[in-house]
């Protein structure tokens, strides 16, 4: 059950992450994977068609750069609609759990 | 698994999809191993990390499949965007099937309806005036054009709703896909 319910919220927040991620700076999807990978414990492979999927809804756009470990990485940075779904995502993040902190404290 | 048993796996699982669609995915999990093997771990942990490539391959042909719907809005893409959400394995689906069944079902029928009555209205409109029809021939013609406008319109509301429908579908597709069906497997 508690395990079921941590897939679930970390599914639910994966998006949120990623917006975080890259709005610190601009990333490739190794570097995303395993920051996320060693912050959530979530599989790796999930990160591509997350980011697929963002491209998609136009999130975030990519480009190239000269990698010293082989081909040339994607890099990701948001796009101007991606900050403003973060800073909505961020907000709505905070009211939520803000309402479960005060929920959980009160029966404590 | 190794890098080459994860790819391959990969591929079977994409298998269908545009060419581009699957060299783009396979190059962006091979670039992963690329970029593990750099960072000092084995194909066996890269693998191990990225999870099971049947599941990947379901998620990304998912998307594709959502994608192509709201960009060319025909049968085949139709077709395709419900495949796909079947291809989840959203077990509500079977829930919503009846309903979904019933739903379909009185939309085709009242579709075949439509055609009938656009070739009704024909007949009347081209073999009505050599019958002497009660009101003389005009009004045979007349009548005719009416139904034929009349199944039209139906037929053209009836699209509407298809789309309605297929949308609605895909609508709940994706809220499966993001929220409730857990594509992470956590780490045993």
């Amino acid at each position: 059950m508690v395990e079921a319910v941590q897939v679930q919220l970390k599914k639910g927040v994966l998006e949120l992450c990623v917006l975080a991620l890259l709005s610190q700076h601009d990333s490739y999807a190794y570097e995303i994977a395993s920051r996320l990978a060693e912050g959530i414990d979530m599989g790796e492979g999930t990160i591509y068609p997350l980011m697929r999927r963002m491209q998609g809804d136009g999130l975030v756009d990519t480009y190239l750069v000269e990698s010293p470990a082989g081909p040339p990485r994607k890099y990701y940075k948001l796009t101007e609609a991606g900050v403003e779904s973060f800073s909505a995502q961020k907000a709505e993040w905070a009211a939520f759990s803000r309402a479960v902190e005060a929920i959980l404290g009160d029966a404590a | 698994m190794n890098r080459q048993a994860f790819i391959d796996r990969l591929r079977l699982g994409l298998s269908g999809l545009p060419p581009k669609a699957i060299a783009e995915a396979v190059a962006d999990y091979e670039t992963h191993f690329t970029e593990g093997l750099a960072a000092g771990r084995t194909e066996e942990e890269v693998a191990e990390a990225l999870g099971d490539p049947a599941r990947l391959a379901r998620e990304l042909r998912a998307e594709t499949g959502l994608k192509r719907w709201e960009e060319e809005r025909n049968p085949t893409s139709a077709a395709g965007a419900i495949f796909a959400v079947l291809g989840l394995g959203a077990i509500d689906i079977l829930i919503l099937l009846p309903i979904l069944m019933t739903v379909a079902g009185t939309l085709f029928g009242l579709i075949v309806a439509a055609i009938a009555i656009f070739v009704g209205g024909g007949v009347v409109f081209a073999a009505g005036p050599f019958l002497n029809p009660p009101g003389g021939a005009a009004v045979a013609l007349l009548g005719g054009i009416g139904l034929m406008a009349a199944a039209a319109s139906l037929g053209a509301i009836l699209t509407l709703c298809v789309i309605g429908l297929v949308n609605a579908l895909v609508w709940y597709g994706r809220l499966h896909y993001r929220l409730l069906k857990p594509a992470m497997e956590p780490k045993s």
